[in-house]
């Protein structure tokens, strides 16, 4: 074990001395459904891709179940075409979609899912990484869970040969993604408390992105079915509870996309407080020093 | 009363976290049912939650089940077939103590629980939440951390996935076939250990009166088969006389008489010091996810927009 963390440790050290420049970055980010990424890190990798990194994204599920009145194979059919709408809208060059059924991954065996991710990794091999942060608590989608934590395991599971060792004989080399991000939507309360010191534990990161706004609000927006989900699902809890939302009298398509609109401006504003910007986003960071100790990086 | 109560805030001292100052006081939130999803049958009532907010949720005009997740055969030494019916029996008389009138026991293999699918019980648990259409749920957090019993684990993070997707039709469409709609949860009261590390932080406190706390400290010891060993009154009673003490409130008590005493005390106790804590005489204190706390980009807005019809 001991061999083993010096190999990642060396690998580190290498990738921090040797930091690439924006526009040669590739950027993977992993999804385990079409809103999630969008609405917690839209802004960040869109400002990344905007610089000239080339992205990626990974949607784990097939978004099946979010929809209204529609069966779970027309909704997975739409999810498709809407996440590669937003994710061309954000500057991804390919969305990879691994079809797993939405709601299911805590049935999915971790091993293998982290494996599928890995292969990427080792394929695409990103300088960059976002994936669902497992350590964010009361996020209410489980999937996201699942698969931020089946994401971490493949980042590190990449960086070392004796993982699948039938990857390295096809081509894929160990690589060490030196930069991760962990994004989740602002449902936990203690998100901004460190948690430890910043060599061992991902510290908070805030990340201006007011000049990507825009561009985040039209990804959000070309994700149709789901945000018409969203828009009856809130209006049917209020019909159940004698209550209505004048904006929701007529769920048409400027109602919701007016929900979207207050939806993604306010997430931009709650990422922005305490700081000077006016809309940002969130997240755990470990960069290229990360399990670095100072005493090396010295 | 003040003496035992001292008497047992001197065992349990490092046994519940520092408190980190006064929490928001919480009304039970509008509704009329409430489902209690919990592994055992003696979770509905401890230190650490649930039994005086039964007992208040009742009083306000809720009608609540207890969903008994497994079938408690570890729990007690009289062996898994008589554990299984006695822990039963009295979980039916103490969670009537609180108001429940119904429990639902869905008798999963106690201590078992890893080796069960997640989906299995999920599938289960979705199906009385649409059956039930319960306005408030209660149960462990299942963002806690250290919790050692697996159980407490197992059905958190089951419940909290049914939670998720009872309210999509694409979710057990078999289930919409036989009838039942869909529902989602609006209002969610989690509880766990306060020994068990920093994952669970209660956000809110929910005032008692005495008369629910009174209920909650019947429906505890009412678990007789766990909770009333008359050889610990007899120890305590024995160790205390060695050092030529007494207890005042326990002379002339049974061994099994000072030892339900001594078990509602610790009720009365976590209760008063829970309510000390919050400015009201007694209370207990529960991480609470809102109506609309799923949506943090739009809470703030249904909030200030939503109308009556």
């Amino acid at each position: 074990m001991r061999g083993l963390c010096f190999s990642l440790l060396a690998a580190a050290v290498a990738l921090a001395a040797a930091p690439r420049a924006a526009a040669q970055k590739t950027l993977l980010v992993i999804t385990a459904d079409q809103t999630d990424y969008v609405l917690a890190a839209g802004g960040a990798v869109a400002a990344m891709m905007a610089q000239g990194a080339t992205g990626y994204l990974i949607r784990v599920t097939n978004d099946e179940k979010d929809s209204w009145d529609l069966a779970p194979e027309e909704t997975a059919r739409r999810a498709r075409m809407e996440s590669e709408e937003a994710a061309r809208i954000l500057g991804f060059r390919e969305v990879i979609s691994l079809g797993y059924r939405a709601g299911e991954l805590g049935g999915v065996s971790p091993t293998e899912l982290r494996d599928r991710l890995m292969f990427y990794i080792r394929l695409h091999r990103p300088e960059v990484l976002f994936i669902p942060n497992p350590y964010a608590h009361y996020v209410e989608v489980l999937d996201r869970f699942y698969a931020g934590q089946a994401a971490e395991e493949a980042r590190r599971a990449a960086a070392l040969e004796n993982f699948q060792p039938p990857f390295a004989i096809a081509g894929l080399k160990p690589h060490l993604v030196p930069e991760l991000y962990y994004y989740a939507q602002p449902v936990d309360p203690r998100r901004r408390e460190p948690e430890g010191p910043a060599t061992f534990v991902p510290q908070p990161k805030v990340v201006d992105i007011t000049p990507m706004i825009e561009r985040k609000l039209r990804a959000a927006k070309a994700l149709r079915t789901a945000n018409y989900s969203l828009a009856m699902r809130i209006r049917q809890r209020l019909e159940e509870t004698g209550r209505r939302l004048p904006l929701l009298e007529t769920v048409n398509e400027a109602a919701v996309e007016k929900l979207v609109e207050i939806n993604v401006r306010k997430l931009g504003e709650i990422g922005a407080q305490g700081t000077r910007f006016k809309y940002a986003e969130e997240f755990h960071y470990a960069g290229p020093e990360y399990r670095i100790p100072k005493s090396y990086r010295d | 009363m003040a003496h035992g109560l001292r008497l047992v805030a001197a065992c349990l001292v490092g046994f519940v976290a520092p408190a980190a100052g006064p929490l928001p006081l919480l009304d039970p939130p509008p509704g009329k049912t409430f489902l209690a999803v919990l592994p055992h049958h003696d979770d509905h009532t401890h230190e650490y939650g649930f039994g005086g907010l039964i007992a208040r949720l009742i009083d306000e005009g809720y009608r609540g089940y207890y969903v008994r997740v497994t079938n408690d055969e570890k729990d007690g030494s009289a062996g898994w077939g008589e554990n299984d019916l006695v822990n039963e029996r009295e979980t039916q008389e103490a969670v009537r103590a609180l108001g429940i009138e119904e429990v639902i026991s869905l008798n999963w293999r106690n201590d078992h629980m890893d080796s069960i699918p997640h989906h299995d019980l999920r599938a289960q648990l979705i199906l009385l939440l649409r059956r039930y259409r319960p306005d408030v749920v209660l149960s462990y957090d299942p963002w806690g951390h250290y919790d050692r019993n697996p159980d407490h684990r197992k059905v958190s993070r089951a419940l909290a996935d049914a939670l998720a997707l009872s309210g999509f039709a694409n979710v057990h469409p078999e289930h919409l076939a036989a009838g039942w709609k869909l529902h989602r949860v609006p209002f969610v009261f989690y509880a766990q250990r306060f020994d068990y590390g920093k994952g669970h932080e209660p956000n809110v406190a929910v005032a008692l009166t005495e008369k629910q706390v009174a209920r909650k400290a019947r429906a505890y010891w009412l678990h007789r088969n766990v909770r009333v060993h008359p050889e610990s009154a007899r120890a305590l009673r024995a160790a205390l006389d060695a050092r030529g003490l007494r207890v005042p409130e326990l002379e002339g008590l049974s061994d099994e008489e000072a030892t339900i005493r001594i078990q509602e005390w610790r009720m009365y106790w976590i209760s008063a010091r829970h309510g000390r804590e919050n400015g009201v005489p007694f209370a207990e204190v529960f991480y609470f996810v809102g109506e609309w706390d799923h949506l943090p980009g739009l809470k703030d807005y249904l909030r200030e927009n939503v109308r009556p019809k």
